[in-house]
């Protein structure tokens, strides 16, 4: 059993706390043990503090990765926008000692120190990563296969982008997690503009709602043209934005799509039989009824 | 650094204050023959050099403090006269250097000015006429390594001259008499590859009267150009004015033309290069092969009875992979020589094509690859470009969306003798498209590490032709032309983008972000951005052209290795100067034509291949090379005869001979190219590398680290 | 700076100078902006790459090839006042393109945080400074939430600074450390009041 330092970030555990149930139960049967990081915080969110004050957003982010250091663990998150800032971060500490030294000018005021001397993975790239987990586990893990729905990918943005530093190829015409769909029994479909930003990033959401919502609806007609059960992500902003956006898009737009939103892990979770109330899938915004019917 | 030389002014000048001794050995004659006492002791023992600075205009003058230099030079050991100009390499400049030698009695010269690689010569030549052997000259370099690098730190630069200055008089101290060695230049040339390019070259060394071995690795000559449909800005079709050229080529008497054939192995030197040729097993004879093998009036005919009933069906390279051959073929059907060629990677060898051939027996199905060596003097490197995979781009969608394809494929698409007949059709329904884009720079000035970051030079202009060949072939039809600049630099071709603007074309300026495929119709969507509007555009099109950067061709690294010629950073072969020597190479004897060198359209590939064949030619009509006398010298009364450099030298070049009852190591002049690893290994100390010898370049370093206090 | 030209208000800005006058320019400005972006936005050829490939150009008058073109030119009013700044969502599309390997995005962080500097930020963005310097999350936990963990058989507050609070001092010591909560109380006060 591998084990890593859990960053929760803000909206799994305040949101969705099914995401955050669902990555312990899920990750813990293809080997994976994901242990409490105490005192964990928001990662900062890259968008709003890394547009006030780039090193603010540094310093914050050291100090969550200190508390790993401090463990000995690498890091799992489930949230692009965690893996923004705490993957990043720990990037750019890593490799450019004069912002390193700079942070732990800032940290030496907490007792801390940033050592470089841990990794940060997004769950979602240990479960395809063939040396950790790969996806014949993932098939293998499967109790009540997702047969007969077809389930769309929204890859966000700030795991593989910019793709220059990071380590997952193309960010043009990704497959991997369609790859990681089809394991679940479903069919992963294909659809216009796949790569489009889901809307809420860069403090877009809080500035500019309407805005935001007009991205998200762009992506959501795209959605609806190709007939799909539901879009799974790894991002639980991007999960609310799709998720409680549909509502707000309702409301402020007239037009509805009642297309259910689900994490990866909480997808994960109801193909190896966790029951929808074990994800707290009733806390969604968009009811996740129409596709459970068809699974369940 | 300006303490230590004041310090050792006195030391210095008591050096100079010796000139009458030297007279004996000033007066020795200059032009003796090699050295017939050992090299070590023919060194200079009173040495008076003159010092020449050259202000280059302000090009030196500007950063560097001319009189302070001269001031110090004079305080150098053996410095017996200094002297400053304007230009040193001015007819009055040369023309001290001339009388001073005389005057001065001088026994070396240095001048300090530019690169060895701009005025050396200049410089060995006024040195001669001096009436010194002319590699007693030596160059101090304070221009490139000085004035300009340091143009904003006049003490630094003018330190670092100084510097310069002191190791260069250390070394021309030192300098000997040295005579070039002349050699015979073989009346042959070769030239690698046969486009356009290597055609026209071919064809102009032997209307020059040399002969000449044409090597393409093709089963046939004509390269990309005949692949094309119709040239800008003047819309010849290309096949019509390549084919004569292409017949020329084949019935040329001096030229000896070798298809589907590649160079394995180059030995030698300018004059006398050994090339030896791997002539790829064909499974095919031609009519003198037949004979020389005693079939009477047999060989191939180019009849394609064979070609009939060959069974198996692969995609012909020349047709982009969208039009089918056999596995016995020819490309096109005016290929040059009209010879059939096996493909032995596919050929089940069923005996079928054998079977057909019948009493010609053009056909050996168990051909082996055959070696032939061949000696020339010179050679002309012609290899031409390929298409740079532009799938790599991925926001492009090339070799994912069916209806994306590059420009080469669109030349065959839209060509008469192509596979669809000239009828310009989407590869996804063969419908004719209403709406075609041009992205041009797919691939090009990209400095993401992906494509290239250079301009592939000719792009622009055959999109615009594109734009007009399907306005004059699909009546509607509305092309669209993506860029970021138009560079239409050619005779002619600025007003052809005039003509192709009002024939309709829609020019707009915006690099392409991305293309989504709409997956019903296959159409495209092209997102830019028109940056003149300052809007996004989304336009949905029936067809998209890349017009994708070019690289170079894909057998360039290795044949460039075999000829010992660079390349620069950009992946195409190093010239030897950019401007003034465009298709010289920095390997005597070896010339540039065409696109290898670097991007260029028709007319400027067939410019560059008659200046490479002017080149090559030179030497040949000569019919002889001076080679530079930096050669190995065996001192052997020091050699062990342990052979250790023999077995390291490069070029072969060393041997062991038995000489008065021992063994020693003797030296081919030709064939030493004095890279000195022999010298640098010699256990002994006993090899001498002539104007680079261990004393010399001890000298410099000790004049550099002392501070010239020897 | 436009030039003035006495005229009456209303001419005076129906008519003003639209030319691009030297003293706008800010050569600081472009080097900042380098500095604290680590990308080279002086190399943009203009190409639109940036602006195709962004989701709020299609919805808006925000074109990121001219934050890029502004930061080249050094022109940091025309920059830091434009409110469509804030349009981007960060979502590195512009960088994944960008043929001269600028990356666009991180040039408009560089600018809010120049912005910032001059007081000139919505509001949204100190709220969550405000909402963290008290929680320890962006996005902090609420009763509903609570309810649901407990049915999930969870603890009704995370493992993070919500369970241990202790952890929420080294918070402040940092933000306080720039003065971040200060100035975001400051200014949130000066717009609401």
């Amino acid at each position: 059993m591998r084990e890593y330092a859990f960053f929760l970030g803000c909206i799994a555990p305040n949101r969705y706390p099914g995401a955050e149930s669902a990555s312990y139960k899920t990750a813990e049967k293809l080997g994976i043990k994901l242990l409490d990081l105490e005192g964990g915080s928001c990662c900062p969110a890259p968008g709003a503090f890394g547009s006030i004050d780039l090193n603010v957003w540094y310093a914050m982010a050291a100090r969550n990765l200190v508390l790993a250091e401090q463990m000995k663990k690498d890091i799992a998150l489930i949230c692009n926008g965690c893996y923004k800032s705490i993957w990043e971060v720990n990037h750019k500490l890593k490799h450019n000692k004069e912002l390193r030294d700079g942070v732990n000018e800032v940290l030496k005021g907490i007792d801390m120190e940033f050592k470089g001397t841990i990794d940060v993975w997004h769950l979602a790239e240990l479960f395809y990563d063939p040396e950790i987990v790969g996806v014949q586990k993932i098939r293998d893990s499967v109790k009540v296969p997702l047969t007969g729905t077809r389930i769309a990918v929204h890859y966000g943005c700030h795991l593989m982008k910019p793709r220059k530093e990071r380590h997952f190829g193309t960010t043009e015409h990704p497959v991997w997690m369609e790859e990681m769909v089809a394991a679940l029994g479903a069919e992963p479909v294909e659809y216009r503009n796949k790569m489009l930003c889901c809307g809420a990033g860069g403090g877009v959401r809080g500035y500019d709602l309407v805005h935001s919502l007009d991205i998200t609806n762009e992506k959501l007609i795209n959605l609806k043209e190709a007939k799909v059960d539901a879009l799974t992500e790894v991002c639980p902003f991007c999960q609310l934005q799709f998720d409680r956006g549909q509502i707000e898009i309702q409301e402020k737009f007239g037009v509805s799509y009642n297309l259910p939103v689900l994490h990866y892990c909480e997808l994960l979770g109801l193909a190896q039989g966790m029951t929808p109330q074990e994800l707290a899938l009733d806390l969604h915004g968009i009811s996740c009824e129409p596709f459970l019917a068809k699974v369940l | 650094m300006a303490e230590k030389r004041t310090k050792k002014e006195p030391a210095a000048k008591k050096e100079t204050k010796k000139p009458a001794a030297a007279k004996s050995t000033a007066k020795a004659p200059a032009h003796a023959a090699a050295p017939a006492v050992s090299p070590e002791k023919s060194l200079a023992k009173e040495a008076r050099v003159g010092v020449y600075i050259c202000h280059c205009g302000t090009n030196i003058a500007g950063s560097i403090d001319i009189p302070a230099v001269q001031e110090y030079a004079k305080t150098l050991k053996n410095v017996a006269h200094v002297d400053n100009y304007q230009y040193m390499c001015s007819t009055p400049g040369q023309k001290k250097i001339e009388t001073d030698i005389k005057e001065h009695k001088l026994t070396g010269i240095v001048v300090a000015a530019c690169s060895p690689r701009l005025h050396e010569p200049t410089f060995r030549m006024a040195t001669k006429m001096g009436g010194l052997n002319p590699f007693r000259f030596e160059m101090a370099n304070i221009r490139e390594q000085g004035s300009w690098v340091h143009m904003h730190d006049r003490e630094g630069a003018t330190a670092k001259a100084q510097d310069a200055i002191r190791i260069a008089v250390a070394k021309a101290s030192l300098l000997q008499d040295l005579i070039p060695k002349s050699v015979p230049v073989e009346k042959a040339a070769m030239v690698v590859g046969a486009g356009i390019a290597g055609m026209q070259a071919a064809l102009d060394l032997a209307n020059a009267g040399i002969k000449t071995y044409l090597i393409e690795k093709n089963p046939t000559i004509g390269g990309r150009m005949s692949q094309l449909d119709k040239t800008f800005p003047t819309l010849d079709c290309s096949q019509c004015i390549l084919t004569p050229k292409m017949v020329d080529v084949g019935r040329a008497a001096n030229i000896e033309l070798m298809t589907y054939a590649e160079v394995d192995a180059v030995e030698g030197y300018i004059g006398n290069f050994d090339v030896t040729i791997r002539r790829k097993a064909r499974g095919v004879l031609t009519p003198a092969e037949a004979e020389a093998k005693g079939i009477v009036g047999g060989g191939c005919n180019g009849c394609g009875d064979c070609d009939v009933v060959c069974p198996v069906i692969k995609p012909n390279p020349f047709e982009m992979g969208m039009k089918p051959r056999k596995a016995i073929y020819i490309y096109h059907p005016q290929v040059v020589p009209l010879i059939y060629t096996v493909d032995f990677d596919s050929c089940v060898k069923c005996g079928l094509c054998v079977d057909a051939c019948g009493d010609k027996k053009a056909i050996d199905l168990e051909m082996k690859d055959e070696l032939v060596k061949v000696k020339v003097g010179t050679a002309v490197l012609a290899l031409g470009y390929d298409m740079f995979p532009i799938e790599k781009k991925e926001e492009w969608g090339y070799n994912k969306y069916e209806n994306v394809v590059n420009s080469l494929e669109f030349e065959r698409l839209i060509c008469a003798s192509g596979p669809t007949g000239g009828h310009l059709v989407r590869p996804s329904d063969g419908v004719t498209p209403k709406k075609v884009a041009f992205l041009l720079c797919a691939g090009s000035r990209d400095n993401t590490g992906v494509g290239m970051p250079y301009c592939s030079r000719f792009c622009c202009m055959y999109s615009l032709k594109h734009a007009h060949q399907i306005i004059e072939k699909i009546p509607g039809v509305q092309p669209y032309i993506f860029y970021m600049d138009i560079r239409s630099f050619g005779k002619m071709y600025e007003e052809f983008y005039y003509r192709i603007q009002d024939e309709g074309a829609k020019f707009m300026r915006g690099r392409v972000a991305n293309i989504l495929e709409n997956p019903d119709t296959k159409n495209l969507v092209i997102n830019a951005e028109d940056t003149l509007l300052n809007r996004p555009i989304s336009l949905e099109v029936d067809m998209v052209v890349l017009a994708a950067a070019v690289q170079p061709s894909e057998d360039t690294d290795r044949t460039r290795k075999l000829f010992g010629v660079s390349k620069s950073m950009d992946g195409w072969l190093l010239e030897a100067h950019p401007k003034l020597n465009p298709c010289g190479t920095t390997t005597a004897g070896v010339f540039l034509a065409g696109v290898c060198q670097g991007p260029k359209d028709i007319p400027d590939t067939v410019a560059s291949a008659e200046g490479a064949a002017s080149a090559a030619s030179i030497p040949i009509h000569i019919g002889e090379v001076e080679l530079e006398p930096y050669f190995a010298q065996c001192i052997e009364e020091k050699c062990a005869g342990c052979g250790m450099c023999v077995n390291l030298c490069p070029y072969s070049a060393l041997a062991l001979v038995e000489k008065d009852g021992r063994k020693v190591m003797q030296v081919t002049e030709a064939k030493c190219k004095g890279c000195g690893t022999c010298g640098g290994f010699c256990p002994g100390g006993a090899i001498w590398m002539q104007h680079f010898a261990t004393p010399q370049v001890v000298a410099q370093i000790d004049a550099f680290l002392l501070g010239g206090e020897q | 700076m436009a030039r003035t030209k006495g005229y009456p208000e209303a001419l005076e800005k129906k008519l003003a100078d639209t030319r691009l006058y030297e003293d706008e320019r800010h050569p600081e400005f472009t080097k900042t902006v380098e500095k604290i972006s680590m990308t080279i936005p002086h190399m943009c050829f203009q190409c639109g790459t940036c602006t195709a490939s962004c989701p709020s150009a299609p919805r808006s008058s925000y074109r990121i090839r001219k934050f890029v073109r502004r930061s080249l030119l050094g022109l940091e009013d025309e920059a830091l006042t434009d409110p469509d700044l804030w349009l981007c969502t960060t979502c590195y599309s512009c960088t994944d393109r960008c043929p001269r390997d600028i990356a666009p995005t991180d040039v408009i962080m560089a600018m809010r945080n120049l912005a910032f500097k001059r007081d000139i930020i919505p509001v949204n963005f100190l709220k969550t400074v405000q909402a963290i310097y008290t929680t320890g999350h962006g996005v902090p936990n609420n009763d509903v939430n609570r309810a649901a963990r407990k049915k999930l058989g969870m603890h009704p507050d995370p493992p993070t600074t919500h369970r241990h609070p202790q952890y929420i001092k080294g918070i402040q010591y940092i933000l306080d450390y720039f003065e971040l909560k200060k100035n975001a109380d400051r200014i949130v006060k000066e717009r609401e009041g």
